[in-house]
Order: structure tokens, then C-alpha cells, then sequence
């Protein structure tokens, strides 16, 4: 069986949810590290959360940030990462 | 000037803590809102799929047995596998209910139902984005749309992540080894073929536990079987080891469990359902309340991932935040040191909740010390000496012993004594569930016959 981890998701535009304070990113790529889900990437010098759509919230990338660079909020309106048969 | 208040609590987050909290201060007689960023409860929840028998049977916690359940769990089994061979250890009491199984999704649905009922007002897919604060006091929060509801007292049952907890400088960012991130996932088996698979000697069913080389950073990855589903889950501790070129993520632990031939067998046939994600933390939160505020749950460090318990301290923690808060509105005083005050007794009562964060602590100080090759040796010296309590008493004991101290051998009879009641699955628990279970199902079709 694979484990190709892929989630649901409640329809509906999520918003930015997840921002970077582009001037205090210092580019060390720990959120990209620990994410799950692939959403970070590195562009120029700083990492962004290019593919936020693929998201599952868990707020890892928040955690390791020692920069402070991240703000990490909530998908608007009860959209987001769906979980079943947990 | 005194502003109006919307609400005399308001309660974030439908998971497990949230609506045992908003339930009892319904009961209670507050005006109560729940509120839940989710478009339903247990929609962001992935973790929590047994309960544990031994905490149910406390007063508080019987009407849970009232709730939807997928299996009624009767032993644990351990496979420890290396390169040479397999050890499967089993743990089962001779008789009674270990573990209740859920799923998430319905179980919070029931429970945030059962707040309704008691008289909380629920609302479902808003974020609560920010906490109203002045002078210190937590006055209440600031919704998605803008709109700010006051309440006396607000409760936070927003999980590990809490944006409360967080806006109130009460959550800090945490990793290392005191945050595990953990990857789920529930393969669809039916039901046949787990009641095969997942029987244990005595025709009961059994909760797996798996230590192999590869499957895990120094955590017990689990198979939980469910009424059609089975849950797995592995990860790890958030070390800078954790991800390295061989587990390039949490994907690959996974991955290496699912390939493990035990696992494979078990899981021939199925068809992954839905993944899920998650952090836990293992650690203290050094401050629970503010003036105005109160923390439960995983937002208040109220789990011990070690030991995979986290729902009966989010139900007693909600329903103890509640307890405090109605005292404290009745005295008029919301104050920091009279909240904590009082929420702390109630939990420093609750043997239960003492005892496994005890028992959680000091085997995580025996685990996380070591390297992957002692932990499995360690592992079988807890499996073998009957599980993580013996861990405890064993090693207490033994550093007693080597250090020619007293005090050490004391304090490992001492626990031993105290822990006992927890040991044994007590038939008094067994006459109660059959009870609720009735009143349960009693329940059901009055509601049915409401409908009709």
C-alpha cells in the first residue's frame, strides 16, 4: 500500500491563511523541513508558502520558525483540511 | 461604564474539551456559545480513537459512554520485530472493557449535540481570530467576520495550535522534544475482515502496537481497529533528526510501516479512506489561566502522547474549566489567581489525570535519553513487565536501589499502591457502561419517535 498522503478538503476559497513577514525570513527552511505536505518553497532568498492549497494545518512550519517570521491563522469560513475516520 | 455582555462563557473549539466544557456550564446555568472554525465538529481532529475505559468510570465521564462506538476493545497486543525476528506480547485482563474505539468525526458531532442540548448555543464554521483583551482581562473574541462577542469567561478548547492560547501569550511555539508530528491513516478494510484479523485470544477484539527499526523516531506506531476502518499512525518526535535523507518526511515512516510483511498481511485488501495530520505536544503549559481566561484540553498541555492519552483529560479539563467558571462568576471575580486557584484543586483531585501524567513523565525521560536500538530493548523490558506502570515502579525501584536511596524505593511503592485501581478494568465500570449504553439506546428511539 502506498503511503501517498493526500486530504480532503471543504469546498471554498481558504484565504492566506498562512503569510510570511518576508523581512524577518532569514531563509533557513526549517518550515519547508518539517512540512508534510510540500506546501513551502524557496524563492530568491526567502521560503513562501507557494502551494498553501495543499495545506493540512497542522502549524508545524509555525512551531520551527524561530525567526518569527510566520503568521499562521485559520482557513476562512469552515473551509480547510477536512479529516474523516479519525 | 460597564459594556453589555453577549455571553456569561464562551467556549472555542468543538473538539473533545470544547462541548464537555459548553455542555456543563449549559447545565450549569450560564448563557453559553460554542464556537467552531470547522463547517462540522471533528473536521480538523484526527487523533483521540480510544477511549480509556479507566477514565470513563469517573462520575463525570459516564455520560461518554453514551456515544457513538465503533468497537468495544478488550486487549493490546505488541509486536516487536527485528531484523532476525518476531516478538508479539500480549496484554489482556481476564475480563472487562479496555478501550471504547471512535471515530472523531461522529463522536464530536454526538458530543457537540449533547452541549446544544443542555442549552449552549453552538455556531460552526467561524474562526475565532482574536481575543479581546484590556487591562490584562480577557474580556472575550473576535470572530472572522470582525464581529467581537464579551463573555464573563472565555474557554479554550482550541487544540494544540490554539490561536486564544496563542494571542494570549500563553502558547509558545514548541519542536524538539516536546512536539511529535504524526501522519494517520485509515484503510477501509470492512467489517469481516477485522473482526478476523483484529480478535484476539479470548474472541475479543485488540489494539496493535509496532517497534521495528525504521517505522518511527522514538514513538509507538499503532494499528486501531474500527467498526469498517483501521487507523494507523506513526511519526516522531520533532528533533532536528526527525527528517534526514533517509526519512526525507513523516511519508516514509509510514511507508516503511505499511511495508512491514505483519502489516502488509493485516492490511491486504484495503484501500486507504483518508490521511490525517497532526501535532502533539508533550510537554507543560507553565500558565493555564489568565484573568478572564482558561486554557483546557491540548491548548492547556493536557495530553500525554507518550502514553496516547489526551480525550479524558480534554473532557475533565473542559468540564473542570467549566466548574471554575460558574464558581467565579457567582463570586464576581475573574482574576487570574482565583480561576487558577480553582481550577487547579479539581485537578490536582482527579487521581486518574495524576497518576498517567506520572506515569507519561517518567517514561518519557527513560525514552527519549536513548538511542533507537535501547529504546527496543527497553520496550521489551516494559512489555514484558507488563506495560509503561511497571516501567515506572521497575525503574524507580532499581535507581533506588543503585543510588542507596530510600526516598526512590518509597515513592516507587508508594505509586504502586496508588496506581493499582487503574491496573485492573473493574466490573463496577461494566454494570455502568451496560447502563448507558441502555439509556443510550433508550435515547435513540424517543428521538426517532420525536421525528415521526
Amino acid at each position: 500500500m502506498p503511503a501517498d498522503v493526500t486530504f480532503h478538503y471543504y469546498e471554498g476559497e481558504r484565504g492566506e491563511f498562512i503569510q510570511v513577514i518576508e523581512e524577518r525570513c532569514i531563509g533557513c527552511g526549517q518550515c519547508a523541513k518539517f512540512c508534510t505536505t510540500g506546501v513551502w518553497e524557496k524563492i530568491d532568498k526567502i521560503y513562501k508558502p507557494i502551494h498553501l492549497k495543499k495545506c493540512a494545518e497542522c502549524g508545524a512550519c509555525w512551531n520551527v520558525c524561530d525567526a518569527d517570521a510566520i503568521i499562521f491563522g485559520e482557513p476562512r469560513g469552515g473551509t480547510g483540511v477536512k479529516f474523516t475516520h479519525g | 461604564m460597564t459594556t453589555q455582555l453577549d455571553y456569561d462563557v464562551i467556549v472555542v473549539g468543538a473538539g473533545c474539551a470544547g462541548p464537555a466544557a459548553a455542555k456543563k456550564c449549559a447545565e450549569l446555568g450560564l448563557k453559553t456559545l460554542l464556537v467552531e472554525k470547522s463547517s462540522e465538529p471533528g473536521g480538523k481532529n484526527v487523533s483521540g480513537t480510544c477511549l480509556n475505559m479507566a477514565a470513563l468510570g469517573d462520575t463525570d465521564l459516564h455520560y461518554i459512554m453514551k456515544c457513538p462506538i465503533e468497537r468495544e476493545i478488550h486487549s493490546m497486543r505488541t509486536y516487536q520485530i527485528s531484523d532476525d525476528r518476531m516478538t508479539v506480547f500480549n496484554e489482556m485482563p481476564k475480563s472487562g472493557i479496555l478501550l471504547l474505539s471512535i471515530r472523531r468525526d461522529e463522536f464530536d458531532k454526538w458530543h457537540t449535540e449533547q452541549a446544544r442540548k443542555a442549552g449552549a448555543e453552538v455556531r460552526l464554521g467561524i474562526a475565532v481570530v482574536d481575543i479581546i483583551e484590556e487591562n490584562d482581562v480577557v474580556q472575550g473574541v473576535v470572530l472572522e467576520s470582525g464581529e467581537q462577542l464579551r463573555s464573563h469567561v472565555v474557554i479554550d478548547g482550541g487544540g494544540v495550535n490554539s490561536i486564544v492560547g496563542r494571542k494570549a501569550s500563553l502558547i509558545p511555539k514548541r519542536s524538539g522534544q516536546n512536539m511529535i508530528l504524526y501522519l494517520t491513516a485509515a484503510v477501509y478494510l470492512g467489517e469481516e475482515v477485522i473482526n478476523e484479523r483484529f480478535r484476539d485470544e479470548q474472541g475479543g477484539y485488540c489494539i496493535e502496537y509496532y517497534l521495528a527499526p525504521g517505522i518511527q523516531h522514538k514513538t509507538w506506531p499503532w494499528i486501531f481497529p474500527k467498526k469498517d476502518t483501521v487507523t494507523l499512525g506513526t511519526g516522531g518526535y520533532m528533533t532536528k533528526d526527525l527528517i534526514n535523507n533517509e526519512f526525507p518526511n513523516v511519508q516514509q515512516y509510514m511507508q516503511n510501516f505499511m511495508d512491514l510483511p505483519i502489516v502488509k498481511k493485516k492490511l491486504a485488501g484495503g484501500r486507504v479512506e483518508s490521511w490525517g495530520l497532526h501535532l502533539e505536544f508533550d510537554g507543560k503549559i507553565a500558565q493555564k489561566t489568565k484573568s478572564g481566561l482558561i486554557l483546557t484540553g491540548e491548548a492547556g498541555g493536557f495530553v500525554i502522547p507518550f502514553l496516547g492519552e489526551g480525550m479524558p483529560e480534554a473532557f475533565f479539563t473542559g468540564i473542570y474549566a467549566a466548574k471554575t467558571a460558574a464558581e467565579c462568576i457567582q463570586k464576581n471575580d475573574i482574576s487570574q489567581a482565583t480561576l487558577s486557584e480553582i481550577y487547579e484543586e479539581f485537578i490536582q483531585e482527579n487521581l486518574f489525570m495524576q497518576g498517567f501524567m506520572y506515569v507519561g513523565e517518567e517514561n518519557k525521560k527513560s525514552i527519549l535519553s536513548k538511542t533507537d536500538e535501547e529504546i527496543v530493548e527497553i520496550m521489551q523490558s516494559v512489555v514484558m513487565g507488563g506495560g509503561f506502570i511497571t516501567n515506572v515502579v521497575h525503574t524507580k525501584w532499581l535507581r533506588g536501589v543503585e543510588n542507596d536511596s530510600l526516598e526512590d524505593i518509597e515513592d516507587a511503592q508508594t505509586f504502586l499502591e496508588f496506581i493499582q485501581p487503574y491496573r485492573q478494568v473493574s466490573t463496577d465500570y461494566l454494570e455502568i457502561y451496560r447502563e448507558m449504553r441502555a439509556q443510550a439506546k433508550l435515547e435513540e428511539i424517543s428521538t426517532k419517535g420525536d421525528e415521526i
